[in-house]
């Protein structure tokens, strides 16, 4: 897969070169801070939490996206494997210094899970044993809104959740993302 | 030998409490105190008068770990104590198979001869105490103040204090509350069986 | 070496960023840089879609060139041109039907420089001043005034672009599309376009 190798170059380059490093606790541990209010803040009703965590991560990707463009320099993606070998090797890479494999695709190329090894976010996380998180709470959720913003600045409409998550006791975590279709009106017709 | 670990907030709350036995020489990993269960709060009332100590011990010098600190001799009792940055104490009591008295568990400590593996959780089984002490003399089980015994503690707590870290960093616990994670209470039992 | 003025247009076409560096141009009053913006944004859209699109007529060539073409799109090229939907589905295609098929539906064909989507305007020049637009794959474009004569306006380009992306999308009381008012953006900016004079 030469796509995926030349993405994994780009993202190793620009995380060596380019990027600011920060102390990973002082990002897990803001973070974790951030979802434990939020779950005392909505009394425990972790689909809101689930749905704040997924609108914040929207308005990051919708910013972040212009750092990822003006510091990797990349065109846009020919399809839409492509772009998730991006996601996955460039973006993750220089924003975590993760690089979660992409697989399960489906056969209309339109569908495609990001498995994590790791996950700097979830860190040191048990999560609440009161019966109910672990069936109701995506501790990450923040990364699918994220990656929502990102791609819709980008034109491409998607839809992102978790499948499944190692701190609900899970073999792995999984996120599913699905393109629901390319943005094509991409300015609004205006009449001068 | 058996253990009795808990863990003080700064202000004296109770975060977590566990009671092993040993794992060297052929023990079981299960705890066999001189008491009869009905009086598992004594552990907690040696432990506890042991925190006048501690506090004069932690100005003496700067290290975390205070070595053993305290002994209860009426049940044979020694204490040993570990004082987290933050205030957090450490404290482990533990009490050797009796040598000469009456409840000595020879199954436990010595592992030699066929005698093992009957006794009783009260420690029934009356057994040639001293021909096992004597075969498990240089072991951590026997002698509660050797210089191997306390850097036995002292791995132990440096590997508990290490998860103990983790597990604060949980964003949902809370400061000074109770320490529920199954996952340091599995981590504690597995460094006592590694260390102790 | 002079850097005139640079003006930032939002992907709706409307003004949310204008300033000037070295005096050399005429001003002009808000509104008549709020309509230079809207009216440019106009007619970069207007230039991408009149960009002639050549047919690729040879089978062997349909063949080929859809999926080398498709590749290289990713190379640096600077614009937001949607990809166009005829590529697309033809590429996917082509997978189960016959090429000829897909010559004869001549739906397949290549910009001008194969590869590289169509851009539109991305200078205009007078013999006083030259204006330098670039878009951003998000739509934003970001429109430089400079001296005819200046080389190497990629390089300022890529540094304001990195300029915008930390002090203005990360500044988190930033709005979205709304006009820039960040004295960071400002100060950082003025400071790095100084230091190169």
């Amino acid at each position: 897969m030469s796509s995926t190798t030349k993405a994994s170059r780009i993202g190793e380059e620009l995380w060596k070169t380019r990027v600011d490093k920060v102390n990973a606790e002082l990002v897990t541990l803001t973070y974790g801070t951030i979802v434990a209010q939020l779950c005392q803040d909505y009394d425990g009703n972790y689909q809101e939490v689930n749905k704040q965590l997924e609108k914040m991560g929207y308005n990051i990707g919708m910013r972040l996206i212009e750092d990822f463009l003006a510091k990797s320099n990349i065109g846009r993606c020919a399809n839409f494997r492509e772009t998730a070998d991006m996601i996955s090797k460039v973006g993750f890479r220089i924003f975590l210094n993760i690089a979660p494999t992409v697989t399960n695709w489906t056969s209309d190329n339109n569908q495609f899970s990001l498995v994590f090894d790791e996950n700097p976010l979830a860190d040191f996380v048990e999560l609440p044993d009161d019966g109910r998180a672990q069936d109701e709470l995506w501790f990450s959720n923040i990364l699918c809104g994220v990656l929502r913003g990102a791609l819709e600045m980008v034109q491409m409409q998607i839809e992102a959740h978790f499948v499944s998550d190692v701190l609900r006791g899970d073999d792995a975590t999984e996120m599913r993302v699905s393109l629901v279709r390319y943005i094509e009106d991409e300015m609004p017709p205006e009449e001068e | 030998m058996s253990y009795y670990f808990t863990i003080l907030s700064p202000t004296d709350v109770p975060l977590f409490n566990i009671a092993f036995g040993t794992s060297k020489s052929g023990g079981d990993g299960i705890a066999r105190f001189r008491f009869p269960d009905t009086a598992q709060y004594m552990n907690q009332f040696i432990i506890h008068s042991s925190l006048d100590m501690v506090e004069e011990a932690q100005w003496m010098n700067g290290n975390m770990y205070l070595k053993h600190i305290d002994t209860y001799p009426p049940a044979s009792a020694y204490i040993s104590a570990f004082l987290t940055p933050s205030g957090a104490r450490f404290l482990l009591l533990h009490q050797p198979p009796h040598a000469a008295g009456p409840n000595a568990n020879a199954g436990g400590g010595g592992g030699g001869g066929g005698i093992g593996g009957s006794s009783s959780i009260l420690g029934g089984s009356f057994a040639a105490g001293s021909s096992a002490a004597r075969a498990s003399a240089s072991s951590i089980a026997a002698n509660p103040t050797s210089p191997q015994t306390e850097e036995a503690v002292r791995q132990f707590m440096a590997e508990v204090y290490e998860n103990y870290v983790k597990t604060v960093m949980n964003p949902f616990y809370r400061q000074g509350m109770e320490i529920r994670s199954a996952v340091f209470r599995s981590r504690v039992t597995a460094a006592g069986r590694k260390w102790l | 070496m002079t850097v005139f003025s640079l003006i930032i247009i939002n992907k709706a076409g409307g003004l949310i960023y204008q300033r000037e560096f070295q005096p050399g141009l005429r001003k002009l009053s808000t509104n008549d840089y709020l309509v230079l913006a809207g009216t440019f944004h106009g007619v970069h859209a207007i230039t991408r879609t009149i960009t002639p699109k050549l047919p690729l007529l040879t089978p062997t060539a349909t063949a080929s060139t859809p999926t080398s073409a498709s590749s290289n799109l990713a190379s640096p090229s600077g614009t937001s041109t949607p990809i166009p939907p005829t590529t697309t589905t033809t590429t996917t295609t082509t997978t189960t039907t016959t090429t000829t098929t897909t010559s004869v539906a001549a739906t397949t064909y290549t910009y001008p420089i194969p590869g590289v989507p169509a851009t539109g305007l991305e200078s205009l020049e007078t013999d006083k001043f030259r204006l330098t637009c670039f878009q951003t794959l998000t739509g934003t474009k970001f429109l430089l005034f400079t001296d005819p004569h200046m080389a190497n306006i990629e390089v300022v380009m890529k540094k304001i672009y990195e300029f915008y992306a930390d002090f203005v999308m990360k500044n988190p009381f930033y709005q979205l599309e709304m006009p820039v008012r960040c004295e960071a953006f400002d100060r950082n900016l003025n400071g790095w376009l100084r230091g190169r004079t």
